[in-house]
């Protein structure tokens, strides 16, 4: 059974061999790099599909798998059941994260900067090039804040603050792992500030090399920079029938209790499943925040496709 | 009848250039122009291109980098490759040998060294950035990592120009009063001309085409076209403006690429002269320019190599870069690499030698001129369409064969058989047809005449470019990218997926994985070329 994912997948190879095990199907998991790539692909090539089951495409991407109609609806158990962030039909939900920003403790604290208390703070000549964000085009976590901006800011006002963000130096590069590990000051950059997960703090206590206790890095939550994103899992249409069964028998495994506790230390995002349990690392250092904005209506593939347009001419144009 | 079968063996590489390139970037446009069921937008038009800031900015500034490449590339390289042609001294034949070091080295290992080297954590890019220099999102980075590549290539050809050089002509504008700079500029510069003129085509070809630099070192504002038609057909899913694009570069590459092919074509010329004998140096000022091209030569061709090495020890002897060799997945993408590179390496000798063959068939019946020349242009289709955009192609197109392992040795071969052809060819071109006219009138039949005649002639030439075709297939990265599947990853796939893994031992195995990538490609190539030794052919690579 063919399983596309996303780069990011990861989950441990116990668990995978207990349900190879289980399930008595080879599993061939497909990794195709952004997410957004990720559907791309699977759009171009539906005329034979290059997997059975695909994991990873969420609320933000949903509307154009739709569109292109590359998903059979799955209609088990896991799908029938509630769970903590819905996504469209077709979809099971399997996790969520927030998208929002991330600062580098120590260099606020060595430069004795006052945190910003809004966007629009960040757009005043004292947040001059601190801020590194992901290009929504090419990033998955870069579309979930410009989102996030519009639903915080209205899309007039979203606008307006790019533009000014774009005069105040924003950096924009391609995905995620470059504006974390490359720009960040965190990690030898030259931008205390990130668009990065709620859980990313979290992470970098369980990575730390010495044992810590407190995070060198925080989650900032501003008004109109935090987006809930939500994953799920979907069978591919025209995928292999002999695979069906077994495609089935794995949404429902993301959505059990051994996957869901594993995918919060692997992936570092919450479990969907109602009432699953929460790891320590994530219950100690990556608290949920208590509002988000959501967008007034669903998207659609037109409209996510106008936004980024209008992104790029603002912001890279 | 000698002619009809060598004629007819042109059906081959045709045929496979038909099948891998020409017709998935048919099926690319058609996606692009179709009804655009998922591009929904109308697609763009023409003309619309051009009216658009930031896609003709994307135009512009691939080809300002290329002629920017091309200029520095002739007014550093001129110089060093006149020293190192007119000069003897210890060393120089090293010189030469390392010479060819960049064209073995993979896209993505030589822009992990200029990242190395220059970039915000680099050795040389941290200091500067300390003094509130930040090269990054400026266009220094991408313009050196082309000169890395295509310094080597110009100084190679300037110094195989400057051996053409008639030694007597020279000696008699000396005699008659000129300076040596005089000499030079009316002499030494019409003989030599045209053949830069013909390696600064390959130069805009390399660099104008170029993608895994221009991904990695571009940046947001500095990334070429190629960049933002993987950009659009990747992640945007706009087929139809990338096949705009497309169109355009093919429009450009295919006239810089038909006028190489005929600067090539007219400098194929049989016969030696007398060259200059080279002289020892004279003098703190000749001393100087030694050291001043050697020096040149190890910033620009030596410095990123360095740099991968000696951060790729660092990580091996002190940090976490030892563990990867052992573990399983590297075994597997260096069993995987080897396997796919030698059945690309078979295949490209083949269609390598067929195309070759055909082009000396086309060349020797007058009948073909336009056939000719349009097949010997036929020869860089594969550098001129990006790897990236043939991939996508491909992917479309035969959609029951998406992770076939044919497909993707075929990918392989096609971006590889380039080199076999074009290093055949400039050597058939030396060749005097006389050889196999005797041996054919002798009675030997025509495959007999090629078996025992022209092939061992050639061997030399064969052997160079079944070294880069090998080298090319062991470092080969966006192909193996689209095509390929999970259980084969290869060792290229392997130190991406490393590079954009979270963590300080992630890039140590990324370092350590490049060095293993390198290594590879130099033991390929000195297996097939053989030791050191004279080289009679001015084109290569």
């Amino acid at each position: 059974m063919r399983v596309l994912t996303h780069g990011s997948f990861d989950l441990s190879k116990d668990l995978l061999a207990a349900f190879e095990k289980d399930a008595g199907v080879k599993l061939e998991i497909i990794k195709a790099g952004d997410a957004g790539e990720m559907v791309n692909k699977l759009i171009l090539t539906r005329a034979n599909p290059i997997a059975d089951v695909v994991f990873g495409i969420d609320n933000t991407l949903a509307p154009r798998a739709g569109a292109a109609d590359i998903l059979e609806p799955y209609t088990g158990p896991a799908a029938e059941r509630k769970a903590v962030a819905e996504l469209p039909k077709g979809l099971v939900p399997v996790d969520y994260g927030y998208v929002n920003l991330n600062i580098d403790k120590a260099w606020f604290a060595k430069k004795g900067l006052a945190l910003p208390k809004s966007l629009a703070d960040l757009s005043q000549p004292a947040y001059a090039k601190l801020l590194v964000v992901q290009n929504p085009a090419t990033s998955s976590p870069g579309q979930a804040f410009m989102l996030a901006t519009i639903a915080g800011l209205g899309e007039e006002g979203a606008f307006d603050w790019w533009k000014h963000m774009r005069g105040n130096g924003v950096k924009v590069v391609k995905g995620w792992s470059e504006a974390y590990y490359t720009e960040f000051s965190r990690n030898g950059g030259a931008y205390p500030i990130v668009v990065s997960y709620t859980s990313s703090p979290a992470a970098e206590v369980f990575y730390s090399k010495e044992k810590i206790s407190e995070s060198p890095t925080a989650n900032l939550f501003l008004k109109g920079g935090v987006f809930r994103q939500i994953e799920g899992v979907a069978l591919v249409k025209g995928g292999n029938p002999a695979a069906k069964e077994a495609a089935g028998r794995f949404i429902e495994f993301l959505r059990s209790a051994p996957a869901q506790e594993g995918l919060q230390t692997t992936m570092w995002v919450f479990p969907a499943e109602a009432g699953a349990s929460r790891v320590e690392v994530i219950k100690q250092h990556a608290a949920e925040p208590s509002t988000f904005d959501e967008l007034k209506a669903p998207l659609t593939e037109a409209q996510s496709k106008a936004w980024l347009q209008r992104w790029t001419k603002t912001v890279l144009k | 009848m000698v002619r009809l079968t060598s004629r007819s063996l042109v059906f081959l590489p045709l045929a496979f250039l038909v099948l891998m390139l020409v017709a998935p970037v048919v099926r690319l446009l058609v996606e692009g122009w179709g009804p655009g069921d998922l591009a929904g937008d109308a697609p763009l038009r023409w003309l619309a291109l051009w009216q658009d800031d930031y896609l003709r900015w994307r135009v512009v500034w691939s080809f300002l980098q290329a002629a920017i490449t091309c200029v520095l590339a002739l007014l550093i390289g001129l110089p060093v490759a006149w020293v190192l042609a007119r000069r003897e001294f210890a060393g120089r034949a090293l010189v030469l040998r390392l010479l060819m070091l960049p064209f073995v080295v993979p896209t993505l290992v030589a822009a992990m060294g200029v990242l190395a080297l220059w970039g915000p954590r680099g050795w040389l890019g941290e200091p500067l950035a300390g003094m509130g220099w930040r090269l990054d999102e400026t266009p220094w980075l991408l313009l050196y990592g082309n000169l890395f590549f295509n310094l080597c290539l110009v100084v190679r050809a300037g110094v195989d120009a400057l051996e053409q050089v008639s030694a007597p002509r020279v000696a008699a504008a000396r005699t008659l009063g000129a300076t040596p700079w005089r000499a030079f500029w009316r002499v030494e510069w019409p003989a030599i001309a045209p053949w830069l003129a013909s390696a600064l085509c390959l130069v805009f070809l390399y660099c104008f085409s170029g993608f895994g630099l221009a991904l990695i070192l571009g940046g947001q504002r500095y990334a070429t076209v190629e960049v933002e038609i993987y950009t659009l057909v990747a992640h945007e899913l706009e087929l139809g403006q990338a096949g705009v694009l497309a169109v355009w570069m093919l429009l450009l590459t295919g006239a810089v690429a038909l006028g190489y092919a005929w600067l090539e074509r007219r400098l194929a010329a049989p016969g030696r002269v007398t060259p200059l004998a080279r002289q020892r140096p004279v003098g703190w000022r000749q001393w100087v320019a030694v050291w001043a091209a050697v020096g040149v030569l190890l910033l620009v061709c030596a410095a990123p190599l360095l740099a991968v090495l000696l951060q790729a020890g660092r990580a091996l002897l002190l940090g976490s870069g030892a563990a990867v060799l052992m573990e399983s997945a590297t075994l597997s993408a260096l069993w995987n690499t080897l396997r796919f590179s030698s059945m690309a390496l078979a295949l490209a000798t083949g269609l390598g030698l067929s195309h070759a063959l055909a082009v000396r068939a086309f060349d020797a019946s007058n009948a073909f001129g336009g056939a000719a020349l349009a097949w010997r242009a036929a020869a860089y289709l594969p550098f001129v369409v990006s790897p990236v955009t043939v991939a996508f192609g491909l992917l479309l197109l035969y959609p029951g064969w998406t992770a076939s392992l044919a497909l993707l040795v075929g990918a392989y071969a096609l971006l590889a058989y380039p080199f076999v052809a074009k290093s055949l060819t400039a050597a058939l071109d030396n060749l005097p047809a006389s050889y196999a006219q005797a041996a054919a009138t002798l009675g030997a039949r025509p495959w007999r005449v090629l078996w025992r005649v022209t092939l061992p002639l050639v061997g030399g030439a064969l052997r160079r470019g079944m070294a880069f075709a090998a080298a090319t297939a062991l470092g080969e990265f966006a192909v193996s990218l689209f095509l390929s599947r999970p259980e084969w990853t290869t060792l290229t796939t392997l130190i991406y997926q490393r590079l954009g893994r979270p963590g300080a031992a992630n890039l140590d195995a990324a370092l350590v994985l490049a060095c293993l990538l390198m290594a590879l490609a130099l033991l390929a190539f000195t297996l097939i070329e053989g030791p050191a030794r004279k080289h009679h052919n001015a084109h290569h690579a």
